[in-house]
């Protein structure tokens, strides 16, 4: 039981709008947490505060790095961190994307967001390029690295990927991009993983798919899941605990039972006029 | 009927074992004899084919840039005058210097060799700010300062405060007479000159070949197809394209100093947005997907003018030429000339060759392009 990512009343105001208002909430690493709520409820702001895509107006975002050379402003991270009294986190607050993802925190797009010009193989291989630190190498031979390409091989095959790895992704079907994505975001082993809508757009076998291969990479990975879904069957399905956002604020957290039969839940989903 | 299907298969198996036995050996050997050949060749066509290498580089530095990280820079003729400008100022103020220093006979080399250097770190200490500013900017904003930029080079050059570049004018470059000993000859002349621009580019190609396919490379692709994607996965991206900028002007800067040796001068026009839209018109030409895409395009670019300039009363329009397979290109052939090319021989011999000379494009059904007018190989 550790926390993995904990944010302090986290808020972000776009002019008059409060897109996320105050939320504080601590993810643990024992399981996989599903965020929902209904459209305009202010999940993927949340994402990208998470991501250093946006700044936050105030609060502050932390988070479990297991590599301690990074992250976003080194006062920030010194200072706070350890008057938080728990050693183990770092605060991300103002570090920018890259930043964050060096810190450990990888995410997954709602809308595909891969490398659709390059073979799924180069995809793959970019991730762990960063992920090694050897982006900035212009002498040696990309493919010239055997320790990398077995890594690639390795997570290829995790994934289920192997059999289309010389495709080039924009001729792949949609299902394939979506665990392009998944595997790009793997790619460089986070601490925690954010997936925003993993089985947005899917057919119900692709659904089935990856509802199976999150399970796995659960059960086989050390990275926390952090799920946004607009399906309930498969938040049902994948969480040990669900949060839901309404108007940028926390309108219930506990295991699903509990959260779905809670009458403000679906209230806030249905409107209060529906059954 | 049959006999139709017959002889199209004789044709289809006889071009498929021609394609096979074009291996990148045979055609380094090939080239190579090519190369040499071309220097006992009458002095004019040497004169073009070096002009040709030296946009050839331009173009190929250019779209490091463009199209291998996709930020379309509109102001690369900055470096490509800067190269020139470097070389020119040393050749002028420092000839003699080195003649009291390693003598008369050697000094054209070493100012040669110095000015090159010289080139090469001016353009260089230029594009660091320049490109550090840039990066910040992203799409027509990005080309747009840099536009601004190669601009600014020019006003300079012509308003020519410090006294350097002898304002519209430019500088006289003269590479002089080398004679060591029992040798001497004649950097300037065109077929010394020619082995030399020969050497330099095939240097820079292999060079820039190489960045393209390390990690480095690797990356530049990837910030090129998705910006956001790439910081997600933990990639500076705005780092990255700023080594990129430097990478690639400096490339740039080399091409630079060989066209000052070749066009004897250093002038303003060279950081006009004019000279800047040579390289994109000849990437967008040759197919920015590809590596030999720009190297290409400056081909067909140099030698359709030139084809055009034996037409006097077609000469005075032959930027309306450009225009026009511009647009052709832009509307009909996104892929370029390689990609038409390839297209081209994929059709005729079916799927069976191996990818050629390049990196990857997009193979999204181009089907309907035409392959008329892109039966001139890339065996330059």
């Amino acid at each position: 039981m550790t926390t993995v990512l904990k944010t302090e009343d986290l808020r972000k105001q776009f002019g008059e709008l409060t897109a996320v208002d105050g939320v504080s909430i601590e993810v643990d690493d024992s399981e996989i947490t599903s965020i929902i709520g209904p459209n305009g409820a202010g999940k993927t702001t949340f994402y990208n505060l998470l991501t250093g895509v946006l700044q936050p107006t105030a609060g502050s975002i932390w988070l479990r790095s297991g590599d301690a050379a990074v992250v976003g402003d080194g006062d920030a991270a010194g200072g706070d961190g350890r008057a938080g009294g728990d050693g183990g986190l770092r605060d991300i607050t103002d570090a920018e994307p890259h930043e964050v993802a060096q810190a450990g925190l990888s995410r997954s797009y709602q809308i595909t967001n891969i490398f659709e010009g390059l073979t799924v193989r180069e995809n793959v291989r970019v991730a762990r390029i960063s992920h090694e630190k050897t982006r900035l190498d212009f002498r040696s031979r990309a493919t010239g690295d055997e320790a990398l390409e077995a890594d690639i091989e390795e997570l290829l095959e995790l994934t289920g990927l192997t059999d289309i790895a010389d495709t080039k992704c924009d001729t792949l079907s949609h299902g394939e991009k979506r665990t392009v994505e998944i595997a790009l975001a793997l790619a460089i082993e986070p601490n925690v993983f954010l997936m925003d809508e993993p089985t947005a757009g899917m057919n119900p076998t692709e659904v089935t798919e990856i509802v199976s291969l999150i399970r796995e990479l659960d059960a086989d990975l050390d990275a926390t899941f952090v799920v946004t879904e607009h399906n309930m069957d498969v938040v049902t399905d994948i969480s040990d605990r669900i949060v839901v956002l309404a108007e940028g604020a926390i309108l219930a957290d506990g295991t699903p039972e509990d959260v779905l039969t809670d009458d403000r839940v679906t209230e806030a989903y249905l409107g209060s006029d529906s059954v | 009927m049959s006999a139709t299907t017959d002889t199209g298969d004789r044709v289809r198996e006889f071009g498929a074992a021609v394609a096979d036995g074009w291996t990148r050996e045979r055609f380094g050997l090939l080239g190579a004899i090519g190369l040499i050949l071309m220097a006992f060749g009458p002095s004019f066509q040497i004169y073009l084919f070096t002009d040709f290498l030296v946009v050839a580089l331009f173009a190929l530095g250019f779209n490091l840039l463009y199209g291998y990280t996709g930020l379309l820079s509109f102001g690369h003729g900055l470096f490509y005058a800067g190269g020139a400008y470097g070389i020119a100022v040393v050749l002028r103020d420092l000839t003699p210097v080195f003649a009291d220093v390693v003598g008369a006979g050697v000094a054209p080399l070493v100012a040669f060799v110095v000015g090159g250097v010289v080139g090469l770190t001016l353009v260089v200490a230029v594009a660091v700010p320049v490109g550090w500013l840039s990066v910040r900017l992203e799409e027509i904003y990005f080309a747009l300062i840099t536009l601004a930029f190669g601009m600014l080079g020019y006003s300079l050059i012509i308003q020519d405060p410090a006294g350097l570049t002898n304002g519209t004018d430019g500088i006289i470059v003269l590479l002089g007479s080398v004679d060591l000993g029992g040798l001497s000859f004649r950097i300037g002349a065109r077929r010394t000159y020619y082995v030399l621009t020969v050497a330099v580019v095939l240097a820079a190609t292999y060079g820039t070949w190489r960045v393209v396919n390390s990690p480095f490379g690797t990356v530049c692709k990837a910030i090129r197809e998705s910006p956001d994607r790439a910081a997600a996965l933990g990639i500076d991206v705005r780092h990255h394209r700023w080594m990129t900028f430097i990478i690639s002007a400096a490339i740039v800067g080399i091409a630079g100093v060989l066209r000052a040796g070749l066009a004897s001068v250093a002038s303003p026009g060279l950081t006009h947005w004019s000279t800047s839209a040579i390289a994109v018109i000849a990437t967008v030409i040759g197919g920015a997907t590809y590596f030999s895409g720009p190297i290409v395009g400056a081909f067909i670019f140099l030698y359709i003018r030139w084809a055009i300039s034996r037409f006097p009363t077609l000469e005075a329009y032959w930027e309306l030429f450009f225009g026009a397979l511009l647009i052709g290109v832009v509307l009909y052939f996104k892929q370029g000339a390689v990609g038409g090319l390839l297209l081209a021989r994929d059709r005729l011999l079916g799927d069976g060759a191996d990818d050629a000379g390049g990196t990857e494009a997009d193979s999204t059904d181009d089907s309907r392009s035409d392959d008329a007018r892109t039966d001139r190989g890339d065996d330059s």
